[in-house]
């Protein structure tokens, strides 16, 4: 109640101000942010195909007033009334986010004073009162990069052959973004420290012992052989931080080497300790993807190209290429990154890539119920995983069009996957198969990797399956539930059979929940005649609660017919029918293109983008859509464009 | 696993420490001989011995962090002061109930703030750190940590963070329980052998002096790396730094031959997550007799955990399905979720009270650990069907301080934050003054 007063009051001192930009920054903005247009209206946003997109948190006035005179766009000057900014909002028009604004209030009489002011501005006008736009900020600068896991295992091996994969010991690595590379997520927590150090002591001890002679190629005279001792804090430093030593580093492992090995009385004592020390070394644990020095640019951009392609440190070739300076102008890194992908190398480099974006490991750890699905073992959830490798390798490899991942009407499956999906068997364990004619299948969409890991136990979850569309396949954040809202779904009775539709349909009819769920379930409903486990069901069977006696009886679960329509909202004409013309819908989405493009930089930079990254971006779409959308165009436009 | 082994610790990993003791050699910087403060079977303080070193006897503080929430009415005693009787969940305390002080009706206001996040992320980050979710982690430090910032900074480790059950949907805020800061999470050692080896691992005698080298080369590294970087990178490099900083300290605490801790079983079931719980307690309560540490932070099962529960019967659903009414047995459904869920809170309890066992069983002059610990233990929510975060309950346990009151069940009005508070400055004598939604002190938990 005092709210509204306050409300009214601010609204009546508007109404004494002049109408224009400021004005809108300051009156008709902060309603805006109450109403969180931004959280859906945002470039990551659920209604971001819409192209009303709010300036970010951290936009400036100037950035907010262009914004505002903008808004013209959705203003009918004829008809100010029924301008869409007037009529979407107060859901007078339907409106996906509901009823943001109060009908007939005072926000809405802003509202309307801004649409009126719009409506009266000539384009000329317009163009005179906007601001030069503000100049973009930077794009972020953090620049320190951390080994993932499995870079440091692959790394460890190339430098050291060591096979041990020390890292699956280590704390594991956290989500962040979607991928496990993420900057923002790479602490250096004091436990991990310590496992890096103890990792390093038995890698360095173990090399030593393996291998001596591989690790120099000279010959020590004794315990303190000076040049045999620089040769190898060269060479092996050369390679474990990625570029030359500076000299101060390489006095520093001098000391080191020569303290050690007189204690020891032992030349091979001083190696183990400048490997163990070099090992746990910032620069062999980071790697740079910027830095001011300029002596080290050429070596961080070989870098990046080994670490996204090969998902290891460079080779000697590439090293060698940074070394002379051709990884410098934009031709010679291009034709590099062809070379490096025609390597097989890249295939592992790949493999990284799409476990973490398609969350192998969410299959992997499944839980299923056993009684219902007892042929959900661990070597089936990792047949799941290959089939999705298999698949995604063949589109990147054979140059095909990558957008058929959602909808290729074939896969490559196993004998287990084949009785699973009910195919006909393979002629050799993940040989290509063509979908029977009439199946529901599509692409990933429909693959056992995805459908299983977006399920629980025992249902599906037609939310959980919209949400991966919505944030693996086109990028956007979906706002997660208000706090203190009961979740839970009304239980299945005998008496009263439901589908999952029907369980969810409070989501669809309560305002609170609509307005996002709208944008979710939907998706999932299409995918509902595939169980938790995978499996085609033409019939929805709905598991009253039951205990394990009556399991034991036998007792027959309830069939019921199941709707597979639905809609992507948010996307233009996105009605379907079933599962191959959803998978066609997003196969043929700019959203939905423009999104793999960002999951490649992400993965790429080991960040989320900026509006400075955007042509980056934009360049990168061109590349992807001009090559028929063949992904090896995007990862070069990825890794040889953004600013190094 | 026994208590004290007679035989020689079994440390395979490192072939060139083989046949190495620290046993006999002088042990090195700062602790006085550690062996010299126990009795013959170097089981107990030396009674008497050493009354210097007695007075000194330090106090410890160990958060316990259940995931999910709790059934209320199977958790909550129904009376509150001195004559409350067990309920079904905190039944395997009963043998404690002169030693805990239940906490109830707190609330944790943080997790209400507008933000990213779901439910579970909100409440983790207010009710460790009293900040809000920032979408990636906690908003700022976890309480343990606060604490272990005044008092952990002269042990071996200033801090442990030890975990039990894996099971989770595996993001940082879900996984972790201590916050160095925003969004730097610390992560649980989950696995007892490794725990062992970080606290009792033998080491030869040129170790220490070598390692040192090593950290120092390593620390030059880090300053070199700085000048080549831009300022938002030092950041990092400076959380390495402290990093190399703590793990100095915990170089050159090695304790002195404090007793044979025997390793625990590789080869056992690393999915038990009793088995798992009983060792890391063991280890735990070794940790603190050998005053390697004053500060622990314990996750039993993860944030939204997504635990199975074999050892209960119940493998149908992971633990938070059964929060929300996801039915084992008969109908009505939530009913029995309910009481997956009240078997579920008893393990947790159960537990705690092995650890709170463990640690009276380690006598310390005339004490015993557990007398000279407080041990602070929350759930996730309230109750768990509904993520409730206000009417939050909690235990403190122990006699760390003589002035804590217990054998109550207390009705309070506050935040957790201000419990924490209260025991950080009135129990623990930690003096962090503030902590971030906590307005006051709670009354009547102190006397």
């Amino acid at each position: 109640m005092r709210f509204s007063v306050l409300l009214l009051a601010s609204a009546l001192t508007a109404y004494s101000q002049p109408v224009n930009a400021p004005w809108f920054v300051s009156n008709l903005y902060p309603v805006l942010e109450k109403a969180n247009c931004r959280t859906c209206h945002a470039t990551d946003g659920v209604a971001g195909p819409t192209n009303l997109v709010f300036p970010d948190a951290e936009a400036s006035d100037a950035e907010r007033e262009i914004f505002g005179l903008q808004l013209q766009r959705w203003v009918n000057p004829k008809s100010p009334a029924d301008s869409l900014l007037r009529k979407k909002p107060t859901n007078r028009l339907k409106h996906s986010g509901g009823m943001r604004i109060a009908q007939n209030g005072p926000e809405e009489k802003l509202l309307e004073v801004w649409v009126n002011y719009l409506a009266g501005l000539s384009p000329q006008e317009l163009l005179a009162l906007t601001p030069p736009i503000p100049k973009r900020r930077v794009a972020a600068t953090e620049t320190l990069r951390r080994l993932t896991h499995s870079q440091y295992n692959n790394t460890v091996r190339d430098l050291l052959g060591d096979a041990s994969n020390p890292a699956a010991q280590f704390p594991p690595e956290d989500f962040i973004n979607g991928f496990k590379n993420q900057i923002q997520g790479q602490s250096l927590s004091p436990l991990l420290a310590e496992n890096y150090a103890a990792a390093a002591e038995k890698l360095a001890v173990s090399a030593v012992r393996r291998q001596a002679k591989e690790l120099t190629f000279c010959k020590p005279t004794g315990p303190t052989d000076g040049a045999c001792r620089e040769q190898f804090i060269r060479q092996f430093g050369r390679r474990a931080f990625r570029r030359p030593l500076e000299a101060e580093e390489q006095g520093r492992y001098s000391r080191l080497f020569i303290a050690e090995a007189k204690r020891a009385n032992n030349f091979w004592s001083g190696i183990e300790a400048t490997v163990e020390a070099m090992l746990q070394s910032p620069n062999f644990l980071f790697r740079l993807e910027r830095t001011t020095n300029p002596k080290w640019k050429s070596y961080a951009r070989a870098s990046r190209l080994s670490y996204f392609f090969w998902d290891t440190m460079p080779d000697e070739p590439l090293l060698a290429l940074a070394q002379s300076g051709k990884l410098d102008d934009p031709a010679g890194m291009e034709s590099q990154a062809r070379k490096m992908l025609a390597n097989d190398q890249s295939k592992v480099g790949l493999d990284e890539f799409i476990a973490q974006w398609f969350r192998f490991d969410r299959v992997t750890n499944q839980l299923k119920d056993r009684r219902l699905f007892p042929m959900f073992t661990r070597e089936l959830a990792l047949a799941m995983n290959e089939e999705t490798r298999r698949f995604l390798h063949h589109l990147v490899w054979s140059n095909a069009n990558f957008m058929e991942f959602v909808s290729a009407s074939y896969s490559f499956v196993n004998a287990d996957l084949a009785t699973l999906y009910q195919f006909p068997a393979p002629t050799e364990p993940f040989a290509k198969v063509q979908f029977p004619s009439q199946s529901m299948r599509s692409g990933i969409l429909t693959h056992g990797s995805v459908l299983v890991q977006t399920s629980k136990p025992v249902e599906t979850s037609p939310t959980a399956r919209g949400l991966f569309v919505r944030e693996q396949l086109l990028c956007q954040h979906v706002p997660q539930p208000p706090p203190g809202v009961n979740t839970n779904l009304p239980e299945v009775k005998e008496d009263h059979p439901m589908t999952n539709r029907e369980r969810l349909a409070n989501h669809l009819t309560n305002e609170s929940c609509a307005s996002c769920h709208k944008l979710i379930d939907p998706i999932g409903f299409g995918l509902e005649k595939f169980d938790a486990a995978g499996r085609y069901q033409e019939k929805f069977v709905a598991h009253a609660a039951q205990g394990r006696e009556e399991a034991k009886k036998g007792k027959v679960d309830m069939e019921l017919p199941i709707d597979i329509s639905g809609q992507v909202a948010g996307l233009r004409n996105s009605e379907f029918q079933n599962p191959p013309q959803l998978g066609k819908i997003l196969s043929e989405s700019d959203a939905c293109r423009a999104c793999v493009a960002k999951q490649v930089f992400r993965y790429c930079l080991g960040r989320t983008e900026t509006r400075a990254d955007q042509p980056v971006l934009d360049h990168a779409l061109k590349a992807f859509t001009n090559s028929q959308f063949q992904f090896k165009e995007l990862m070069i436009a990825i890794v040889t464009g953004s600013e190094l | 696993m026994s208590n004290i082994s007679t035989r020689p610790t079994n440390i395979s990993r490192r072939k060139f420490l083989s046949g190495a003791t620290i046993a006999g050699s002088a042990i090195r910087v700062g602790l006085p001989p550690l062996a010299a403060m126990f009795n013959g079977n170097g089981t107990a303080w030396a009674a008497g011995q050493n009354a210097a070193v007695q007075s000194k006897i330090e106090t410890r503080f160990v958060l316990w962090f259940n995931g999910n929430g709790i059934v209320e009415k199977y958790w909550i005693p129904s009376e509150t002061g001195r004559d409350f009787s067990m309920t079904p969940c905190l039944a395997p305390l009963e043998t404690f109930k002169e030693d805990i002080h239940i906490v109830t009706g707190l609330d944790n206001p943080a997790a209400r703030m507008p933000g990213p996040g779901n439910d579970h992320h909100r409440s983790m980050s207010a009710l460790m750190s009293g900040t809000q979710f920032t979408g990636r982690g906690a908003g700022g430090p976890s309480i343990d940590q606060v604490i272990a910032q005044k008092i952990g900074g002269t042990s071996r480790f200033r801090s442990l963070q030890i975990g039990v059950s894996q099971e989770s949907f595996g993001e940082s805020i879900q996984r972790n329980m201590s916050w160095a800061g925003y969004d730097r999470p610390l992560p649980p050692e989950m696995l007892p052998h490794k725990l062992f080896d970080r606290l009792f691992g033998a080491r030869e005698d040129g170790w220490v002096k070598r390692k040192h080298s090593i950290l120092d080369a390593v620390r030059e590294d880090l300053a070199g790396l700085k000048k080549n970087l831009g300022a938002e990178d030092t950041g990092k490099v400076d959380e390495h730094l402290q990093s190399i900083r703590d793990m100095e300290r915990a170089i050159d605490g090695l304790p002195a031959n404090y007793r044979k801790v025997e390793q625990p079983d590789y080869d056992g079931d690393m999915k038990d997550w009793p088995r798992i719980a009983r060792l890391q307690s063991d280890l735990l309560a070794h940790a603190f007799a050998s005053r390697q540490t004053r500060v622990a932070s314990y996750m039993l099962t993860k944030c939204q955990g997504l635990s199975r529960f074999p050892w209960l019967g119940y493998t149908h659903g992971r633990h938070h399905d059964y929060t929300h009414g996801d039915a084992p047995s008969n109908s009505p459904g939530k009913l029995a979720g309910q009481r997956t869920m009240r078997d579920i809170c008893r393990w947790h309890a159960e537990e705690f009270a092995y650890l709170c066992n463990k640690l009276r069983s380690i006598n310390e002059g005339e004490r015993t650990v557990f007398d000279n610990t407080c041990l602070l233990y929350v759930h996730e929510h309230a109750e768990a069907n509904d993520h409730k975060n206000n009417g939050m309950a909690a235990i403190i346990a122990g006699h760390a301080n003589p002035k804590l009151v217990t054998g109550v069940h207390s009705k309070m009005t506050g935040t957790v934050a201000d419990l924490y508070m209260t025991v950080a400055d009135d129990v623990m004598n930690a003096d962090i003054q503030k902590f971030p939604t906590a307005t006051q002190k709670l009354g009547g938990l102190t006397s």
